[in-house]
């Protein structure tokens, strides 16, 4: 409004310098003043005094005043203005000096300022929205995907989230198709997959930080638990077997890129072919795999060896009950009654095969190797074999 | 009043050593010779507008003005030979920039630069036998090229004013026309036609009177916000080289423009309802029926100016 009365002004302002030019078109009768513009007018003194801004204040009032009404002496100043490129000295802007807060703040709100910056100030919440709410929908359709009873693939989504959400999220538990998130039951798979890593790595201890990890873990804290999955590697990566456990820092990326590496392996993996195909359950893989084996790699499993006990107390049970053997090439840790083949992933379903079966028979009538496995190992055998887990029992 | 006389004619002959020893070529002046000219500057810049101006005042616009150009200055019009080929040396490309700027053809700006030395040195000769040239106004107090590009300036409309005879009438009697047109009411070609010839009538009394009052608002505005009319408008400056003219930055001059613009309003509204009997709706009414018609009646002549404005207005931020 403000603007549209301006722009009236401006326009009648106009229409009125036209206006005076056609009236002194008309008006030009006075011709004959043969008067030296010097006696009527500002001298070339004062003119350029003027002009290049040193006349001092009440002169320059007194010169004001006749400039603005006199054309001659004002075009003159034009003149020496523009020859002293006085405009491009007044390279800064005069500020409002002394003005007030409130001034300040109606022009900060003025109509002008407001145009640019409502507008960027939309665009940013739209954004932020945007952002959260996508964020928010990842995150629900998790959960809904955790919800679905006995799906490994749900599982292998899980882990193609950032690292921490994997861990922090309540991981599914597959347990005779029924499903709880459970807090605890990481905290027991990670036991179990650590034993098993370190059997595999030749008893390697744990250095300080992943102690101090594992300690902050029991405590609960979410954002170490998170830096401690986060960075462990998995167990088939050879250097996850040389190296000690790596320090704990955060890599959400890195474990996510893996996670989600991983689970497009598992889908490639045949699912359903037999009957038997059945989500490994945690009856006899030991006391620490009761009820949660499931969702995470070995290596991320390892996180969790601390969970529910004291540390040095874990490490000495762990040196002793530990055993490895290898057979065909397979290596294998003791864990319990069973015997788990280093490369099986407790996310992976597994073909139950009892021995002496014709289904045991078959089999190693096609995989003599899984034969000379079945027969120097004892009791409960878990084996991967060309990509598939075989439990053998 | 006599300890003040003597105060200031004490502070000019200080000044006057001071200039002199901020010279860098004194030419051979002395000060005596200096302190007269010190004190014509001081009069007219300061003691005409503030006679009981304080010391320091003085003291400080002595200690600004030119030395070496107020030095030259002096001694060309104290016959000295060398100061005036110095001069002549220093400043004609000056001047005959100056004189090219004032004059429509190249061979008018040749005349007029040659004719410059002579007003300089003076054709006439003083009671004291010395030549009464122009040279005697300069104070100093700007640039002896600013001051000779602007007796260049005077000297071409002199020069113009006697060859053509016919001289553009000043501000003062156009307002004066504009608003006794304004009395005709009938005179006011910003309204564009109007189909019913009632409505036409009573459309042109309002733009007229609306003239009238807008005339004499832009008289009544200080003379600083009417310089900047005068130039925004009537000289059809850009907001920068207004800004320059008044020492501002064109944003400063834009924000200047818009405030003006609102009083404007304001004041036209008020000289309308207490002289014209108009109403407030009516005046509201009328600013925009009649910034209408003119907006498309000079469209044409404004083909390039909103563009102008509005950048101007941007850069106002």
């Amino acid at each position: 409004m403000k603007q549209a009365n301006n722009n009236e002004v401006d326009l009648l302002l106009r229409a009125l310098a036209r206006q005076r030019s056609s009236a002194a078109g008309q008006s030009g009768s006075d011709g004959g003043d043969e008067k030296s513009i010097s006696s009527d007018h500002l001298d070339a003194d004062e003119l350029n005094s003027f002009a290049e801004g040193l006349a001092p204040a009440p002169a320059r009032a007194r010169y004001t005043e006749h400039l603005s009404e006199c054309a001659a002496c004002r075009r003159i100043v034009v003149g020496l203005t523009q020859a002293a490129g006085i405009a491009n000295r007044l390279e800064a802007p005069e500020q409002t000096r002394g003005a007030g807060f409130w001034q300040r703040l109606s022009e900060f709100l003025s109509p002008r300022v407001l145009g640019y910056a409502i507008p960027a100030l939309v665009l940013t919440a739209v954004i932020g929205i945007g952002f959260v709410a996508l964020r928010q929908r990842e995150g629900s359709q998790l959960v809904a995907q955790n919800d679905r009873p006995g799906e490994a693939p749900a599982v292998a989504q899980n882990k193609t989230d950032s690292g921490q959400g994997s861990v922090v999220q309540p991981q599914p538990t597959v347990q005779n198709g029924q499903t709880g998130p459970t807090t605890e039951a990481p905290k027991e798979r990670n036991t179990l997959e650590d034993e098993k890593l370190r059997a595999g790595q030749g008893l390697q201890k744990p250095d300080a930080k992943v102690a101090k990890v594992e300690s902050s873990k029991d405590s609960g804290q979410p954002a170490d638990v998170a830096s401690a999955a986060g960075s462990r590697p998995y167990a088939p990566e050879p250097k996850a077997a040389e190296a000690p456990p790596p320090p704990p820092i955060i890599n959400p990326e890195k474990s996510g890129e893996l996670a989600k590496e991983r689970s497009e392996r598992r889908e490639d993996q045949p699912r359903d072919q037999n009957e038997e195909v059945r989500v490994q359950t945690d009856d006899v893989r030991g006391p620490n795999r009761s009820r949660s084996n499931t969702a995470q790699p070995m290596s991320q499993r390892g996180a969790g060896v601390g969970s529910g006990r004291g540390l040095s107390a874990d490490k000495n049970k762990k040196n002793a009950d530990v055993e490895t053997r290898s057979v065909m090439g397979r290596h294998f840790t003791r864990a319990g009654d069973a015997w788990v083949d280093t490369a099986y992933e407790y996310s992976q379903a597994t073909v139950r095969v009892a021995r002496g079966s014709d289904q045991f028979r078959a089999l190693v009538a096609d995989e003599p190797a899984l034969r000379t496995i079945a027969a120097q190992l004892d009791g409960v055998v878990i084996v991967v074999w060309k990509n598939r887990a075989y439990r053998i029992q | 009043m006599s300890q003040r006389i003597d105060q200031i004619g004490k502070l000019f002959v200080e000044g006057a050593v001071r200039l002199l020893e901020r010279a860098t070529d004194k030419h051979g002046l002395k000060v005596e010779t200096l302190v007269p000219r010190v004190t014509a500057a001081v009069d007219k810049y300061i003691l005409r507008d503030d006679p009981q101006a304080p010391a320091e005042v003085i003291q400080d616009f002595i200690d600004k003005l030119q030395a070496d150009d107020l030095c030259l200055i002096v001694a060309c019009e104290q016959g000295n030979q060398k100061a005036w080929t110095d001069l002549v040396e220093r400043f004609s490309a000056t001047v005959r920039s100056a004189a090219r700027s004032a004059s429509s053809n190249e061979e008018g700006a040749e005349d007029l630069a040659q004719s410059i030395w002579a007003e300089l040195h003076g054709l006439r000769v003083r009671e004291d036998g010395r030549p009464a040239g122009k040279l005697a106004y300069y104070s100093g107090r700007g640039s002896l090229a600013g001051w000779l590009r602007a007796v260049v300036a005077q000297l071409a409309i002199d020069q113009h004013r006697k060859q053509s005879r016919l001289v553009q009438t000043e501000d003062d009697a156009d307002f004066d026309l504009i608003i006794q047109q304004g009395e005709d009411e009938t005179t006011w070609s910003g309204h564009g036609a109007s189909a019913n010839p009632e409505l036409q009538i009573s459309a042109k009394l309002a733009g007229a009177q609306m003239q009238k009052a807008l005339a004499e608002s832009v008289k009544q505005m200080s003379a600083e916000d009417r310089l900047l009319v005068k130039l925004y408008y009537f000289d059809g400056l850009r907001l920068r080289e207004a800004g320059a003219v008044l020492g501002v930055h064109e944003a400063t001059a834009s924000r200047r423009l818009t405030r003006i613009h609102g009083e404007l309003r304001q004041q036209v509204e008020r000289l309308l309802i207490e002289k014209g009997g108009w109403t407030q709706p009516e005046t509201a009414r009328a600013f925009s029926e009649v910034a209408l018609n003119l907006e498309t009646d000079i469209e044409p002549l404004l083909a390039t100016e909103p563009v102008l404005m509005k950048k101007e207005n941007e850069v106002a931020g």
